[in-house]
């Protein structure tokens, strides 16, 4: 009865979706409120059936026979229910309906919810048929197995069970900043108030995507087992091109917000951060390419997607057209100035989405036009990878952070560039020294010098501004001191350890293979490893073999453990690798396979990564940071409504002003 | 339930075989191993050389080290792996005919945006603007 009753629960959400967007498109008022609570109500229950179904193992439903087995743990049994095409198809519709429900409590009553209800109920009304009549995971089946045929067991993991969720409250989070979007502009009302209103929801979808993407990271380190964080997989710059422009977009918000400019550019950003977020969607599930994420490889369904992206991309963009000449253009400023060093900003984040965009489809596109016979398949085949994406990014990443410490302090209008420099040179000074610290420590490689060079200054630069508006007073004004300010800090500073983190952590890790027999040992960097044995182990759903490495570093010994465990329902086998965290990084070993010409010996592979916890955390400052800025513009609104009257602390003069 | 597979067996620690040693000087282990990470792995999916332990892999490492070891340079390795397997198993696409393009357009697209800002935004105007006060103290994050 259950799928029946979330298959019903579906029904109810699209109707619900079809009412909210009729209503809100044309009367507008508490109707189109309450279906849009209505919906987000009945999507939940919907999902929550499809939990149940999953957590009892009802094998009479298709979806949960294909992806559930009766000895997999329970959590990964809840997080079965979207680790498949149809699920996830399900929660991203949930998402959808969610935001509009949290928009039905949250904003307050007038045209722009109207209008963006009625346009999220649109989009809702899209997701929830495509679910219903292409992907409906409540189908039964007629004769059900005995028992499931598991899941991708790389996903039984408890990053990736949180990965898709906080994936898809990005993701979709930017269909609402999309639909107040189109609401503005249906309005014609794209000013100061709709920045302001607009900017909580984008701050809470880029944060969110922000942990998502640090959650799949973190995942590949840990479970791929090739100690790598990031491989520029299409499916990474599927979800990589809406952050950027989405990161482009919060600091173009707050131009339109402060000052009432870049409007036409800040609602193009809105338009297009969606249109990327669709993009990655048919990217990933049309089955245009391989990979863990592509659960669905059925081309009807890439064709169904494809559709509905170029009907809501178009048509957003031809509103966007329509309305963008109505739109005034802001006040004056002066190039030197926050507004030009957040125009820098934007212009270096752009330029980064669409290098990442062209390197991404590309390669898809020539392996077409080889298939169907238009090029020859020696023009078809090429690669685009890592070394195309460093060094085209890099210079874009390095610019960004090398205006982010003026752009924090410069004043509004104008600024003197010459005072703002000369304040700034003892964290140019720390960089530099820094930087060639570094680069004597860790080889003279070009790329580490810039990434620690720019991420000091960015650290430094952010934290001395920091110390400037706490101003002289002692510790009473640091507590003071607004949360928006943290927020920025924070999430700077965050981007500053991450680009540090990340360039070390490339430029000099080490990884090396070694075939060994039990008793031999291997030496790495002044560690050595004695592979002792092997056993079996049984696990829940799984059976592994676990290695047993004595690991001598600095007179200390410990026993290491990493496993290959394969799982018997779904025929494949993942690594757990075996870490040893140090202050400077992790000491990374990965049981490998069987030597084929000596069956008594394995590769074992040994890596060390360099500073990898600041790649992490630097993500999760970033995501920190973005929150906070949510926080206290929540708080801020419901403490005072009127943002002129509120009380603030005074402020020092800027550095632009201070005497040298 | 633990079984041994393998029985501990009590020996004196002995090096390990030389299969996959690094190269003596650490400067032409470097490269090699930027190598492995910019060649793909023919037979697995989107994996560099560098982090499969697939026999292919394997022998593309040792191939690796030892066209290093002889001197060869960085763009002879990738000729020889090109000449191969062809242009798909290099990561870095190569620099010449229309793959120029996709190298160049970045670098201008940001001078093109850059110039159009600048000259749209600022050209030909003279203005006598003063700072905004920072009346809130809360500056961009606002």
């Amino acid at each position: 009865m259950i799928a029946e009753l979330g298959h019903l629960l579906a029904f109810l959400a699209l109707a619900a979706a079809i009412g909210q967007s009729a209503l809100g498109l044309t009367t507008g008022g508490e109707a189109p409120r309450r279906l849009a609570f209505a919906c987000g109500i009945f999507s939940v229950l919907a999902m929550l059936t499809l939990i149940i179904s999953f957590v009892q193992l009802d094998f009479s439903v298709a979806l949960v026979a294909e992806n559930s087995h009766t000895l997999k743990p329970l959590i990964y049994r809840i997080a079965g229910a979207w680790g498949n095409h149809e699920g996830s198809m399900l929660l991203w519709c949930m998402v959808m309906a969610g935001y509009g429900a949290a928009a039905s409590v949250f904003m307050r009553a007038g045209p722009l919810r109207d209008k963006a209800l009625g346009v999220q109920g649109l989009l809702t009304t899209g997701f929830f048929a495509y679910l219903l009549f292409a992907s409906s995971p409540f189908t039964r089946l007629i004769d059900p197995p005995f028992d499931g045929g598991g899941m991708n067991p790389l996903l039984q993991d408890p990053a990736v069970a949180l990965h898709p969720p906080a994936l898809y409250l990005g993701y979709v989070g930017m269909s609402f900043v999309f639909s107040l979007a189109a609401s503005g502009l249906i309005n014609g009302q794209i000013d100061q108030e709709w920045a302001r209103r607009t900017r909580p929801w984008a701050l809470f979808a880029w944060s969110s995507l922000t942990v998502g993407i640090a959650l799949g990271a973190i995942w590949a380190y840990y479970e791929l087992g090739w100690g790598g964080w990031w491989f520029w997989d299409p499916v990474e710059n599927a979800s990589f091109m809406p952050w950027l422009v989405s990161a482009a977009l919060i600091h173009s918000l707050i131009v339109t917000e402060k000052r009432g400019g870049m409007a036409s550019w800040t609602v193009f950003l809105s338009v297009l951060t969606f249109i990327l977020a669709l993009l990655g969607t048919f990217l990933v599930r049309s089955g245009v390419m391989t990979s863990v994420h592509a659960f669905a490889t059925d081309p009807t369904r890439g064709l169904v997607l494809l559709f509905g992206l170029s009907i809501a991309g178009g048509a957003a963009l031809a509103l966007f057209a329509w309305r963008a000449p109505t739109l005034k253009a802001g006040p004056e400023f002066d190039p030197v100035s926050r507004e030009g060093a957040l125009v820098l900003n934007n212009l270096f984040l752009a330029v980064a989405a669409a290098l990442v965009l062209v390197g991404t489809v590309t390669p898809m596109i020539l392996q077409w036009l080889g298939e169907s016979g238009i090029i020859s398949r020696e023009a078809a085949s090429i690669s685009i990878g890592e070394p195309y994406f460093q060094l085209t990014l890099a210079p874009m990443i390095a610019m960004l952070l090398l205006f982010m410490p003026f752009a924090q302090a410069a004043p509004w209008r104008k600024a003197e560039l010459g005072p703002l420099m000369k304040w700034l040179m003892p964290a140019a000074a720390v960089a530099v020294v820094a930087a060639i610290v570094a680069l004597a420590m860790g080889g003279w490689g070009i790329w580490l010098g810039f990434g620690v060079l720019v991420g000091v200054w960015v650290v430094v630069g952010v934290g001395m501004d920091v110390v400037r508006r706490v101003g002289p007073g002692g510790f009473g004004r640091v507590l003071r001191l607004p949360l928006t300010v943290w927020g920025m800090a924070i999430a700077h500073i965050g981007m500053g350890l991450f680009v540090i983190g990340a360039t070390v952590e490339t430029a000099t890790r080490t990884e090396q293979t070694f075939p060994l027999r039990p008793g031999e040992v291997a030496e790495m960097a002044g560690w050595t490893f004695q592979f002792q044995n092997l056993e079996e182990v049984e696990g829940p759903n799984y059976s592994a073999l676990r290695a047993n490495i004595l690991v001598t570093h600095d007179g200390r010994t410990e026993v290491i453990q990493p496993e290959t465990r394969t799982f018997q329902v779904a025929r494949t086998s993942t690594t757990e690798v075996a870490i040893r965290k140090t202050l400077g990084g992790d000491v990374y070993v990965a049981l490998g396979d069987q030597v084929r010409e000596d069956p008594s010996a394995w590769r074992i592979r040994i890596a060390y990564h360099p500073l990898i916890d600041w790649v992490f955390g630097g993500a999760g400052l970033i995501a920190v940071g973005g929150f906070l800025s949510l926080v206290a513009r929540v708080r801020r609104r419901s403490a005072a409504p009127a943002p002129e009257t509120e009380a603030t602390v005074e402020s020092p003069p800027a550095p632009a002003s201070v005497p040298a | 339930m633990i079984a041994p597979l393998i029985a501990l067996i009590l020996q004196a620690a002995q090096p390990a075989a030389p299969a996959e040693a690094p190269l003596p000087d650490p400067a032409l282990e470097m490269r090699a191993q930027g190598l492995m990470r910019e060649l793909r792995c023919t037979v697995c999916e989107n994996e560099p050389v560098s982090q499969s332990t697939a026999d292919m892999a394997v022998d593309a490492r040792k191939r690796i080290r030892e066209e290093i070891a002889k001197g060869a340079s960085d763009t002879q390795v990738r000729e020889f792996f090109v000449s191969r397997f062809g242009q798909y198993v290099s990561f870095r696409p190569p620099l010449e005919g229309w793959t120029l393009l996709l190298w160049g357009f970045p670098f201008a697209l940001l001078a093109g945006a850059g110039i159009f800002i600048g000259m749209r935004a600022f050209g030909g105007r003279k203005r006598d603007l003063a700072p905004l006060p920072d009346d809130r103290g809360d500056g961009a994050a606002g």
